[in-house]
């Protein structure tokens, strides 16, 4: 028996196609990562693994890992990092983290088990990378620009009572106009993003408290798109510009392993 | 080295938006196989990550405000 401590298992970041298995070794071999994977083969796909301590990732002890800042953004980061360089080189399907197995014979007989899931998956994404398109507003400046609309349109000849209740009402009709704005706003940004992308995901916004920003996040958008097509990017472009004027800003990442893209049971979890 | 440094479309690469991919997205295998490591039963590993990256969000970040 080895002692507990010195104990590992085998963290699995995702998969790739058994074809491209050489060239993706031989990319994360020079990719300067923090661990590097090896991966292991089993029939028509090999899945990138790494050893890691039983003492960090056993069941027992991640609920209390995942509170440490610093331990979470360095394996999340590793995880993502090793996803990246295989991606360089051919279609990943990415494992959530935290993906443990026992040993190499659990993890060829998961590969073995899921294989048509697997392969389907990797059917649906290949050759696709995932984009992620944000967009959030400022809404102290949305409703300024709506306020001194509706000014312009409304000002003239009332009393000093009328005038404030006119300016009430106003201030409301603001507030409504500027929720509808933000609804149309993402409305048309998804419909004119999905149209290009060969899928779409739309994801809970990050909460403000989370992002650390003052504007309030409108749009948390996913888009699996042929690698290299920059056509989101020319659209988000054109949003930008059609949007600055009202305290909507886009923000484009990517290009991502597709991890929007290849759970099906997504929906149900 | 960093993911930033590597993208090329990005602005803005947060550990938030890591986040919001790595534990709340990709491939979960639970339910098919046991996996018993330590007599601790890891089926749902993946799951309880996914639980708990709320709440360690949410305190990360009223720690890293202050």
């Amino acid at each position: 028996m080895i002692a507990a401590s010195a104990a590992t298992v085998l963290y699995v970041y995702g998969i790739v196609g058994a074809d491209a298995a050489d060239d993706v070794e031989r990319e994360v071999a020079s990719a300067a990562l923090g661990q590097t994977p090896r991966l292991l083969r089993a029939g028509s796909l090999a899945a990138l693994v790494s050893e890691v301590p039983l003492a960090e990732f056993g069941a027992d002890v991640l609920p209390e890992r995942l509170n440490d800042r610093d331990w979470l953004e360095e394996r999340v980061q590793a995880h993502e990092d090793v996803l990246e360089a295989a991606l360089a080189r051919t279609t990943v399907i990415p494992f959530r983290f935290g993906a443990i197995y026992h040993g190499n014979g659990d993890v060829a007989r998961m590969l073995g088990e899921r294989r048509r899931e697997l392969e389907e998956a990797l059917e649906r994404v290949r050759g696709r990378v995932e984009l992620g398109v944000k967009a959030y507003v400022d809404r102290q400046l949305l409703e300024e620009r709506l306020r001194s609309a509706s000014r312009e349109a409304s000002s003239e000849g009332a009393g000093a009572g009328r005038a404030y209740l006119l300016g009430r009402q106003a201030e409301r009709r603001v507030v409504a106009e500027a929720d509808e704005a933000c609804a149309a706003a993402i409305a048309e940004a998804h419909e004119r993003l999905s149209a290009i992308a060969v899928d779409a995901r739309v994801n809970r916004p990050q909460p403000r408290e989370l992002s650390g920003r003052p504007e309030q996040m409108l749009l948390n958008g996913a888009y699996l798109v042929e690698r290299g097509d920059s056509r989101i990017e020319s659209e988000v472009e054109s949003l930008r510009t059609a949007y600055r004027g009202l305290g909507i800003a886009f923000e484009l990442t990517g290009p991502w392993p597709p991890y929007n893209f290849v759970d099906d049971e997504e929906a149900a979890a | 080295m960093s993911v930033t440094e590597r993208r090329s479309l990005q602005e803005e690469i947060t550990l938030l938006d890591l986040v919001d991919r790595v534990l709340n997205a990709g491939v979960v295998l639970h339910g098919d196989i046991t996996l018993s490591v330590a007599g601790v039963d890891l089926v749902y590993v993946g799951l309880r990550v996914l639980l708990a990256s709320v709440g360690t969000l949410e305190e990360l970040e009223a720690r890293s405000e202050r």
